[in-house]
């Protein structure tokens, strides 16, 4: 600051010529770190997802059998079948219901702040506190089916839970409860983003508010959504304890995540080789996203 | 109540200038009915939010034979903090806050300060393979950690760190590191080049650098990173389960599973464990709202 | 800024470097020292001196506070001290092969004898504490449970501490109101189920529903050691039958006929919101082990009684379910000579009153010469298993824990779907495959 000739130095003046070893270091020791806790572990579940292991005596190398097998289990396929639908439905909604709720919320009105935060409160919540509530709510003596049935919609309760018709779906309830208001901040900053002037102009051409909608909203939300894209597919393959906590992937296999079959194959049926195999599947389904986020990230780190 | 308000001012100049007539009036109303709208959509919907919540909130002060014979749903026929007091000393929700305290303050300040240390390194100094390293950090934290859970077990079996509080702080630090070295990464690049070229010129090394420049400079997004790294961390059921073993030493999260595991038809424990596991990560929402929202659009590639 | 300028030009001077490692390290020493403090202040730490951890899966209220008394006296005899570590039971199921697998176990672990004791024995995890059988503590133990603390390699490695029974239990009061008796026979016993559906009341609650699906195993293994016999079952669980056959099927069969009187709300419910159920009149009957009394309010105890699960093919000798608790040790202790100090003691008529006193005390002890509660529930209880013609132990515990979650599956879609119940055995069959060629 106290130098005006610092403007003069190169365009990119970050290191002197030589990199300080302490820089080195700075970097090394969190790649360390990581690599000490991710990266050697991840390739230790590559090299498991090729053994049959029961967890107590070792591993046994088997190659592929275990992607083999996948073709095979009925089980595998529902959990895939879920898991595509759970993105879709958690997914789709909390981006379009995040997106609904931001609209509303946007303006900056008298009380918005407390609807703002009620709406968000959810996301500080652990996973495991969330079911809990929720499972509060499901029970056959709980708040929704006594509800249900004081508007006179008695034939309509249910054991939600422990249907295999509803169950995934119920699963899915308390998960957009928490996830929605994420999605919300992430548009209302979007939101915020536009140029107001875009609005004034079509005002002036006499859009309605629809078209403003359409035609100016939409197209300047598309980084953001990118960013919800990610966020949703990334936090959906990782979403287990929801899951886990309320139904473990049953009744029988209705509710089953590739999270919670993993996790059940690896843990409670002590087959941690297919167990790895499955995570391997998880890690493969996630990694489009992944690439597509570190794409992004790339460009923008440069 | 904020309705009425918010409505008041338009009307009164409605009456008060009755020559302005009719556009003026209609346009008040329209105003008041807008204004009218938007409350009653967005309370609705807050209240959606926080019925759950209030439910909870409920159950946790009502009598074990209350919730028995009138069932979940009802309205509280009793009042009595004895849920709390079975989920504090007898559910062991003391020992277990304290031990999410021991576990999230060093983690968040030890994850932070590495971060800033690579996240430094990388932005300021034109280091080989900047880039890679700072896409393979961050490609760390998206993987699905469920490949993770069997050989980060064990891992810290073979280092003698089973079971033990300081195997948690170095998963928590070593999975959450990329993520907030990303963010602090995009952060320092927006920082002017001229502020540290004029450092060096009066001779300052890295060290001071970063601890006296950039590090204060940064202060905005750590305190974003801070509020949510805390809750991320406080939160976490996967890892805690998986590297801890004894009763005494399980964070918040798990001790919650395991206290309904230990009162599971005793709704009115599990209902006060609940608020007890998620006061302090409310409270730090409503201390901190503002940064922590700051901290979620952060984390967004824009 | 200006403060800088007095520093050497040179970046990164090693003196620098130094000081940017210290602080790292100052940093990770800063934690260490405050989590270490914590962690042995925390109590029963698995690394401290010589103290025997005991990992218990007795989370019910009332079990643990019962062990708390017994580690407790335990440690007033001076010699070994133990500390316990009490695990949600759900988790403990879970996480045992973790627990057992695991470079620095716990030293003792409750458990169950057995089929399932032998799956770990036989990869060489369990201790074997051959020797104390032979200590006076254990000397009057019974052949039966020599017999099934043995593994199959020959040792012993279980020390067994108290048994209980199943039953199908329900409230007197009720029974007395609605003027019903006690069934002896399947027959009776649907006309029973009949009589209280026409009091508006559901007449079977289940409970396996809210991550106790296991519960739904125990009419699987009655029906079946009614239906075939207890042997059969035995055989069947350990691979030596299929689920798929005949034999299987007319089990199936058998439990629809039962099928429309239990609760909807059978498989939404754990076993301890179905307990509540029944001692709300919710429900009027319910096949469950005495466990359920622990996490029950011990007043309302006194009302509850008990039949034996009805009699389907008077030419089956009737053996009852009988399950055996008890405690196996690690292979991997570092404490063998403690952990076996406190084994032994654990299997006296001292340690086991201990334990029946403080708990609901509906458990029967294991050492012939301890008292049990006295009730005339608990004698009734006795004296069903003692009559028995055969006693099994319960579904993974003559199998495997391995294989209880395809039971799980399958009885839950049955009880759902009871048409399907041709696919539903076909898949039951495949899945245990997998487990039994592991």
């Amino acid at each position: 600051m106290a130098l005006v000739t610092a403007g003069r130095l190169r365009r990119r003046p970050r290191g002197a010529g030589r990199v300080p070893p302490l820089v080195l270091a700075f970097v090394l020791i969190p790649l360390l770190a990581e690599g000490f806790w991710v990266f050697w572990p991840a390739v230790q579940g590559f090299y498991l997802s090729l053994t049959k292991w029961d967890g107590i005596s070792p591993p046994q190398f088997i190659g592929l059998a275990n992607y083999r097998e996948m073709l095979h289990d009925s089980v595998f396929h529902t959990a895939v079948l879920d898991t595509v639908l759970w993105l879709a439905l958690f997914g789709g909604l909390s981006a379009v219901l995040g997106l609904g709720a931001a609209l509303l919320l946007q303006q900056e009105r008298r009380g918005v702040g407390f609807y703002r935060a009620a709406l968000f409160l959810p996301v500080v919540f652990s996973l495991t506190a969330t079911a809990l509530v929720w499972q509060a709510m499901y029970q056959p003596d709980g708040l929704i089916d006594k509800a249900m049935s004081g508007v006179g919609l008695g034939s309509l309760t249910h054991p939600w839970l422990a249907d295999q018709s509803t169950a995934l779906y119920a699963v899915i309830v308390p998960a957009l409860w928490r996830q929605i208001g994420y999605v919300m901040v992430l548009y209302l900053a979007g939101l915020k983003g536009i140029d107001p002037a875009l609005y004034e102009a079509a005002k002036v051409d006499g859009a309605t508010r629809w078209q403003q909608f359409r035609h100016i909203t939409v197209p300047q939300l598309r980084s953001v959504n990118a960013v919800v894209l990610s966020v949703i597919v990334i936090d959906s393959l990782r979403s287990f304890d929801v899951v886990w906590a309320l139904t473990r992937g049953g009744p029988y296999h209705s509710s089953e995540l590739l999270s919670t079959y993993m996790y059940s194959t690896a843990f409670q049926s002590l087959r941690l080789g297919y167990g790895s195999a499955l995570a391997v599947v998880i890690f493969v389904l996630a990694f489009g996203v992944i690439a597509s986020y570190l794409v992004r990230a790339f460009r923008e780190a440069d | 109540m904020t309705t009425t308000h918010a409505a008041a001012p338009p009307a009164d100049r409605a009456e008060a200038q009755p020559k302005r007539l009719r556009s003026a009036t209609a346009a008040g109303r329209r105003r008041i009915w807008g204004t009218v709208a938007f409350h009653t959509g967005a309370g609705l919907l807050s209240l959606l939010w926080l019925v759950p919540i209030a439910v909870v909130l409920i159950t946790s002060t009502r009598s074990f034979d209350d919730i028995a014979s009138h069932g979940l749903g009802s309205l509280p026929h009793s009042f009595t903090l004895g849920g709390f007091r079975a989920a504090w000393v007898d559910g062991g929700q003391k020992q277990a806050l304290i031990n999410s305290l021991i576990v999230t303050v060093p983690a968040v300040l030890l994850s932070l300060l590495l971060a800033s240390m690579a996240a430094f390194a990388l932005s300021r100094y034109d280091l080989p393979l900047r880039r890679a390293a700072l896409l393979v950090m961050l490609g760390g934290n998206l993987l699905p950690p469920q490949i993770l859970l069997i050989p980060v077990s064990k891992l810290t079996e073979q280092l003698g760190l089973y079971d033990t509080l300081p195997a948690l702080i170095g998963v928590q630090v070593g999975f959450g590191i990329g993520f907030y070295v990303f963010v602090l990464h995009g952060f320092m690049r927006a920082i002017p080049a001229e502020i540290q070229q004029a450092a060096v010129i009066d001779g300052a090394g890295p060290w001071q650098i970063y601890s006296r420049i950039i590090l204060p400079l940064t202060r905005p997004a750590l305190a974003a990173l801070t509020a949510l790294s805390f809750t991320w961390i406080f939160n976490d059921l996967l890892w805690a389960i998986t590297v801890l073993r004894s009763d005494s030493k399980m964070p918040i999260t798990a001790s919650l599973l395991g206290l309904q595991g230990q009162y599971v038809s005793q709704w009115n424990v599990v209902a006060a464990g609940s608020v007890i596991a998620a006061a302090p990560t409310v409270l730090v929402f409503l201390r901190f709202q503002r940064h922590f929202v700051a901290g979620l659009n952060l984390g967004a590639v824009k | 800024m200006n403060t800088l300028t007095s520093t050497p030009s040179t970046p990164g001077s090693r003196r620098q470097f130094l000081a940017g490692a210290g602080a790292i390290g100052a940093a990770a020493l800063m934690s260490g020292c405050v989590t270490s403090s914590s962690s042995s202040g925390g109590g029963s730490s698995s690394n401290g001196g010589g103290t025997v951890t005991l990992q218990s899966n007795l989370s019910s209220p009332q079990a643990k506070s019962a062990m708390q008394d017994l580690v407790a006296a335990f440690n007033k005899r001076g010699k070994v001290k133990a500390g316990l570590n009490t695990v949600a039971s759900e988790t403990f199921r879970t996480q045992l092969p973790t627990y057992l697998t695991s470079a620095n176990p716990p030293d003792l672990l409750t458990w169950y004898p057995g089929s399932v004791a032998d799956t770990y024995a036989r990869k060489n995890l369990l201790l074997d504490v051959s020797d104390i059988w032979t200590r006076p503590e254990l000397s009057g133990y019974s052949d039966a449970l020599k017999k099934l603390c043995t593994s199959s390699a020959g040792h012993k490695v279980f020390v067994p501490a108290s048994y209980y029974w199943w039953g199908v239990f329900y409230k007197k009061s009720n029974f007395a109101k609605w003027g019903v008796q006690e069934p002896t026979t399947w027959d009776e016993f649907l006309a029973l189920c009949e009589t209280i559906k026409g009091k508006g009341v559901h007449p079977i609650g289940l409970g396996a529903g809210g991550g106790t699906a296991w519960v739904a195993s125990a009419w699987f293994d009655y029906l079946n050691i009614r239906v075939n016999g207890a042997q059969y079952h035995r055989d069947l669980l350990a691979g030596r039958h299929r689920f798929d056959d005949p034999e299987v099927h007319k089990v199936f069969d058998t439990w629809s006929q039962a099928l429309p009187y239990f609760d909807p709300n059978g498989t939404a419910l754990a076993f301890q919101d179905a307990t509540t159920a029944l001692l709300n009149n919710r429900t009027g009957m319910m096949l469950i082990g005495t466990f359920f009394a622990d996490a029950a309010p011990k007043d309302q105890l006194g009302d509850l009684d008990f039949f034996r699960f009805p009699i389907i093919d008077p030419k089956v000798p009737a053996a009852e379910e009988g399950p055996t608790d008890g405690y196996f040790a690690s292979a991997r202790t570092h404490r063998a000579d403690e952990v076996k100090e406190l084994m032994s003691w654990l299997a006296t008529a001292e340690a086991q009153e201990i334990y029946l006193k403080g708990s609901s005390g509906t458990a029967l002890p294991t050492n012939p010469q301890a008292k049990d509660a006295g009730t005339p529930l608990v004698k009734k209880g006795r004296a069903l298993i003692e009559g028995a013609a055969d006693v099994t132990q319960f579904f993974n515990r003559d199998s495997s824990d391995a294989l209880q979650p395809t039971a799980d599956t399958a009885l839950t879609k049955f009880l759902a779907r009871p048409k399907e119940v041709t696919s539903i055995l076909t898949t039951w069959q495949r899945d245990a495959q997998k487990i039994w060629s592991q």
